[in-house]
């Protein structure tokens, strides 16, 4: 086992020590980070360079109803510098106000404007007219100053001590979104179903890099006939067994460190996005228990696993790069049928295709983890198709290293498959 | 312990296509260096893969050093250089050194002191200029033989196998191996290598054994496989104008199958073979009564090439395939 010990430390370091390891480690989590926090920061920018929230308010309720819409106005808006202006008036001089009001914004002095009348207090409706009517966000924040506005001034009418009133009204609730068709509970909202596609691509994405960074490494040793050397000294398997483990970790530590500093980055995430004065826009992550991680661990090294073993035996049949990349192709083509389904998955991941193709061993280390953060899939089918992964990783790996042996000393015309059948049943 | 370094016995090895190698069997005493010669083809580079156990015989034992090749940890005292050479290209000729040793389990800090006596040795550290940081690719072809070179010695192996050593050396490096080979041997160790090349084994081995078409075609001391040859061997050289007179009466006389059985013009001189039995003093009363202007007549023993062509040729080289380097 030291053999094995020096093979994988060798694959590990002397691909840690590149450059380009080295670059894209630094800048993975840069790239993640700036992706978590240069949109919200632009899309504030954006909003405060059109003066969102400069608010006229017409108030002809006559109970100062405007004014407590105001004060909800400037605590959620005071970010964003926006000024709210009410005006106290009565029923008969509101359509001329309307007029005026209409007009401010039209020439964009104002973003919009809100009616507060009569009706608002007995049958609970107020108008808003403004340039961002269409902004969902933006109304919903009038919407809510409304709401718990009137909440007061009723609660206070109620004989409820004005002292109370506010900490009985501050009331927040944070519901989360499940969406329900017609195939019943399906994908828990947007931000999860962003989340598994995000993991299995970066499951896609890992083992294919990795995968021909192994066949790449077997091709190397091949052609420059340091295999021989090494093969004197250390059996196939092991030869084999340390590269694949030395080029995994080496996935390994880039993901953790990726990861890592991503986290590091999630957790300052506010901190640095109010520092750029940027809203704290809330994203809320399906909660991943340890479960799910092992599981998530497990897709992840048995799929890797699998695809290693074949790339490897790629490399060891080929001659060169080209004929390599030629071998390696239907190989390649299973991995990205993987990442065509993951798109019809994501959006029906309890669908008859979603089962199917995550129990699928060539295509399960991909798809399953993404079923797996989109909706509720049965033990029973995670065990099946782990049980269908790790079989056909034990497979692989039996039949790549028997071609490995014979392939790394071969050399001239790539092999046919008959001849391959041949060098599996070789011993 | 044995005083064999290496023990075949009836190792055999079939393709789907053809026999690479067919029951062979070899000992190799501790100490020798020896040679196994063969045209290209004949089976030498599947007989020394068989040897290091990186490929498996279809039947037969190999023994080294007294113990089986499948025994672990026994191919850390083989040292061995492959005909097809190569290393890491991308990688520092220091840190290729420290991996090969390790692989044979010499220590991190043992290997990088012998890494250093090596370089040192083989002039890739000077003042000016230390190699060993260089990658490999940057090194010329000569300095990765080199490299190559300290890689199958560093971890002070007491059998070294070394596949056709010679080809594609260059005269200074060719003559550092030779010196080399002879200290191992000065040092105890066994030498086993590969060649086609006859004058070198003729040289440098103790014993040697001929394959062809995967097969043995004989196998000794290098004094007695000759002497088993010779006494039979005539090497003449004749004065001016007396060539074409002597061609005259070689012909006749292989013509006649009576006395001599092979000519081979070697241009400074003919070496001879006698038939079994036949009188050389009769020959050279032939030839002088011819009127030949003989300047050297002398019973020699044959020389290796010469024994190499008789025996391979007998078992039918194909053509192209002599052997002769």
């Amino acid at each position: 086992m030291a053999k094995l010990w020096v093979v994988i430390k060798r694959e590990y370091l002397e691909r840690v020590r590149t450059k380009w390891f080295i670059i894209a480690t630094i800048f993975g989590p840069l790239f993640f980070g700036s992706i978590m926090i240069v949109p919200g920061y632009i899309s504030a920018r954006t909003v405060r360079d059109s003066k969102i929230g400069n608010l006229r308010i017409l108030d002809a309720t006559g109970t100062g109803l405007g004014a407590r819409v105001a004060a909800k106005m400037a605590v959620s808006q005071q970010a964003l510098g926006s000024a709210t202006h009410v005006i106290t008036l009565t029923n008969a001089a509101l359509s001329e106000a309307e007029s005026s009001a209409t007009l401010a914004v039209m020439q964009k002095r104002d973003q919009g404007y809100l009616v507060l009348d009569s009706t608002t207090l007995t049958r609970l409706r107020a108008r808003y007219a403004g340039s961002n009517a269409s902004a969902l966000g933006e109304t919903q924040a009038v919407e809510n100053a409304v709401r718990q506005a009137l909440l007061q001034s009723r609660l206070e009418q109620a004989g409820i001590d004005p002292r109370r009133v506010d900490s009985l009204s501050n009331v927040r609730v944070n519901m989360s979104v499940e969406k329900i068709d017609e195939k019943g509970r399906g994908g828990s909202g947007m931000a999860s179903a962003l989340f598994g596609f995000a993991i299995a691509f970066l499951l896609y994405f890992s083992i294919i890099f990795y995968g021909q960074n192994i066949m790449s490494g077997v091709l190397d040793e091949k052609t420059s006939r340091v295999s021989e050397v090494v093969l004197s000294s250390v059996g196939p398997d092991t030869l084999l067994a340390g590269k694949v483990l030395g080029v995994g970790a080496v996935g390994l530590t880039q993901q953790i460190a990726w990861i890592g500093s991503t986290a590091l980055v999630w957790k300052f995430r506010a901190a640095v996005m109010t520092k750029l004065g940027v809203p704290v826009v809330s994203i809320t992550l399906p909660p991943i228990g340890i479960g799910m991680l092992l599981l998530l661990v497990a897709y992840f090294v048995l799929g890797y696993l699998l695809y290693a073993s074949l790339f490897a035996a790629v490399g060891a049949i080929s001659g060169d790069q080209q004929e390599a990349r030629q071998a390696a192709a239907p190989i390649t083509m299973m991995l990205v049928a993987a990442m065509v389904f993951a798109q019809p998955v994501m959006f029906a991941p309890t669908s008859t295709l979603a089962k199917v193709v995550s129990l699928i061993p060539v295509t399960a280390p991909v798809i399953m983890p993404l079923r797996m953060s989109a909706t509720q899939v049965p033990a029973l089918e995670i065990a099946l198709s782990l049980a269908g992964v790790a079989l056909a990783c034990a497979a692989a790996i039996w039949a790549s290293a028997r071609i490995y042996r014979v392939g790394l000393l071969m050399t001239g015309k790539r092999p046919s498959l008959q001849e391959l059948a041949r060098w599996i049943r070789y011993h | 312990m044995t005083d064999l370094a290496l023990d075949i016995r009836g190792i055999s090895k079939r393709y789907a296509e053809h026999t690479a190698v067919r029951s062979l069997s070899l000992a190799v005493p501790t100490g020798a260096v020896y040679g196994l010669l063969g045209p290209n083809g004949a089976g030498k580079t599947t007989s020394i893969r068989m040897i290091l156990n990186i490929i498996a015989p279809d039947t037969g034992t190999v023994t080294l050093l007294g113990r089986p090749n499948t025994d672990p940890g026994i191919l850390d005292q083989i040292g061995y250089l492959p005909e097809e050479r190569g290393l890491y290209k991308k990688m520092q000729v220091y840190r290729v050194l420290r991996f090969l040793a390790e692989l044979k389990g010499v220590g991190a800090k043992e290997a990088d002191r012998r890494i250093h006596q090596w370089m040192e040795r083989f002039d890739l550290t000077t003042a000016s200029k230390d190699w060993g940081l260089a990658k490999l690719e940057e090194l010329s072809r000569g300095m990765q033989q080199k490299v190559q070179f300290i890689g199958t010695l560093i971890h002070d192996p007491d059998l070294v196998i070394l596949d056709e050593p010679f080809s594609g050396l260059d005269p200074i490096n060719a003559q550092a191996l030779k010196d080399t080979v002879v200290e191992l041997k000065k040092r105890g160790k066994t030498v086993i290598f590969s060649t086609h090349l006859m004058d070198n084994a003729e040289r440098l081995c103790d014993s040697v054994c001929i394959i062809a078409r995967g097969e043995k075609v004989l196998d000794g001391t290098v004094s007695g496989v000759k002497a088993e040859h010779g006494g039979n061997t005539v090497a003449l050289s004749v004065g001016a104008g007396g060539t074409e007179v002597l061609a005259e009466v070689l012909a006749k006389l292989l013509a006649d199958h009576a006395m001599i059985e092979k000519v081979d013009d070697s241009n400074r001189f003919f070496e001879i073979r006698l038939r079994s039995g036949a009188d050389p003093q009769a020959l050279l009363r032939t030839i002088v009564a011819a009127g030949v202007p003989v300047q050297r007549f002398e019973l020699v023993q044959p020389s290796l090439h010469q024994i190499f062509l008789e025996k391979v040729g007998a078992t039918g080289v194909e053509p192209g395939m002599s052997g002769h380097g």
